[in-house]
């Protein structure tokens, strides 16, 4: 583990200090709405607004992979970018850096160790009650009644391949940053901060606190979706209320696909085809394709499911989306001990091979 | 009669152009007997079969899904049946967590003269997915 240091810097100071030491072209960070109720993942490109940025707020309206994938993808940024990741979103950046849709050349990659978010809908910058009980939870390494289901699940909550780790768990936003810097770019950031490096901090207790519920939370919730799934009777009540609105892929940050298959004209069909699969089963129930469409896309991207939450948080019918595709999608990586995110070097399963493997599942 | 001598199974069989259609015309070739409820339907490549054409499959009415290609080292595009095998390994541990049968789809290695090999790979899997009854998923309206 790398050494903490207490930088006796707070969050402005240290993100004036990337535009003024570092001279970086943008930081990208949670910030708040003018609404001064919400809050979204914003590029800014000078510290005027520094007051506006809120790193930690436990809300993620959008995994922001996508959004750092979006100007990473076709040309490196011509100057060095700082971006606040939450480990789920970094997971997910890296998996999107192995199919070529994002490059952390040029990035300066910030993250901590996360504490899970609320339902972004359920959470506002005005609701003191919650946040207080969010910050106490966090000083003390405990899941903070109200956040999502796969957040209090998330045994995989601190960061990997980050620059710079500030850690959060254990600690009091309040006070001055504690720092880690576990690569190259880190290290030589830090130096350019001018970061005093002498004044070395321990790790909270609170982390491993944390990690033993999130282990057990995690346990209950494979438990639960396990029952719930199995049989088809289970298959289908799961997603009865489906409306087919696609949403959850949509936010997902690993289905990148600029033109959806299940959007696509193939699931356009001929009125004559309705028909003909109503005969075969005597009714047909609209809208088609539901459990097709979820079934479909884990085959896809289940591999590489960071379990981020994000269909969930989106799913108008509140459809346990990524409790589902946590439980299903580690099941799928386990069979090439794969861990999404875990390292960049490492290519996605299903475009990988190897040989002599897999040969139980011939007959 | 008794009812698992009744039913008769839809089963849809992926065979890749070069082995797995090869296996089919050598069958035929030889005059074998093969249960004719098998829908072969040829792919360029094993490789080139999205799981979602087995899931839809199985959604929309087949009691079983077979896949043939060529053997490991024989494929016609190099690297198309090993890419297979990850995406139905993938595709069975998703059957397996949501309670439908992974055994409804197989996969096996049927080479361009192995006539025989087809023709029991046809019979042996159409005996099995006898005795597994129909597909419960296939009969259902509300998917
Ligand atoms: S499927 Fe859901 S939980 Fe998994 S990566 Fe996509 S949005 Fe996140
Ligand atoms: S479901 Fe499949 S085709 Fe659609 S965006 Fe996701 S990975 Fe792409
Ligand atoms: S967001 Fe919800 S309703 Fe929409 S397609 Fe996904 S699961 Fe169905």
């Amino acid at each position: 583990m790398e050494t903490m240091i207490d930088s006796r810097m707070m969050m402005t100071d240290f993100l004036t200090a990337l535009f003024d030491k570092l001279d970086v072209a943008g930081v990208a960070v949670m910030s708040k709405l003018p609404s001064g109720e919400k809050t979204a993942f914003t590029l800014f490109t000078g510290k005027d607004d520094i007051k506006e940025c809120v790193p930690f707020f436990p809300a993620m309206p959008a995994n922001a992979a996508r959004a750092v994938s979006k100007f990473t993808r076709q040309a490196v940024p011509s100057k060095t970018v700082a971006v606040f990741l939450r480990p789920c979103e970094l997971r997910a950046f890296t998996e999107l850096i192995k199919i070529k849709q994002a490059s952390f050349d040029n990035l300066l990659i910030l993250s901590y160790d996360c504490s899970g978010v609320f339902p972004f809908q359920e959470i506002n910058l005005s609701d003191e009650t919650k946040l207080n009980a969010y910050r106490d939870a966090v000083s003390t390494g405990k899941n903070c009644e109200g956040i999502r289901p796969v957040c209090a699940a998330c045994t995989r909550f601190t960061p990997q391949g980050e620059d710079i780790a500030i850690s959060f768990v254990g600690r009091s936003t309040d006070q001055p940053l504690v720092f880690s810097f576990p690569s190259e770019k880190g290290l030589a950031a830090a130096e350019q901060l001018g970061l005093d490096v002498s004044n070395t901090v321990a790790a909270s207790s609170a982390v491993e606190s944390l990690a033993q519920e999130r282990r057990s939370a995690e346990e209950e919730l494979t438990a639960e979706v396990d029952a719930s799934l199995s049989d088809t009777q289970g298959l289908v009540n799961v997603f009865d209320r489906c409306v087919s609105c696609h949403a959850c892929s949509y936010v997902c940050p690993i289905c990148y696909c600029k033109n959806c298959y299940f959007d696509s004209q193939t699931f356009e069909y001929f009125p004559e085809s309705y028909f003909i699969r109503m005969q075969a089963k005597g009714a047909l129930r609209f809208p088609v394709d539901r459990v097709l469409f979820h079934l479909g896309r884990l085959s896809h991207m289940g591999v590489s499911c960071v379990a981020c939450g994000m269909c969930e948080d989106v799913c108008p019918v509140n459809i346990p989306v990524s409790q589902i595709f946590k439980t299903a999608g580690s099941k799928a990586q386990a069979l090439f001990d794969y861990i999404p995110g875990e390292n960049y070097d490492e290519p996605l399963p299903l475009l990988a091979y190897a040989e002599q493997e897999l040969e139980e599942f011939e007959d | 009669m008794d009812e698992k001598k009744e039913f008769t199974p839809s089963i849809i069989y992926g065979l890749c152009s070069w082995c797995g259609t090869g296996g089919s015309e050598t069958a035929g070739a030889m005059h074998l007997q093969y249960a004719d409820n098998i829908r072969p339907f040829r792919v360029p490549c094993t490789g080139a079969i999205d799981p979602v054409y087995i899931l839809r499959a199985l959604i929309e009415g087949a009691d079983g899904f077979a896949v043939s290609g060529c053997h490991p080292g024989d494929c016609h595009f190099d690297s198309g049946n090993y890419r297979a095998r990850r995406r139905i390994a993938v595709l069975k541990s998703l059957l397996d967590t949501f309670g439908l049968d992974s055994e409804r789809v197989l996969l096996r290695w049927v080479g361009h003269g192995e006539g025989k090999r087809f023709a029991d790979t046809v019979n042996e899997f159409n005996d099995y997915i006898k005795e597994m009854k129909k597909n419960p998923l296939a009969e259902r309206r509300d998917t």
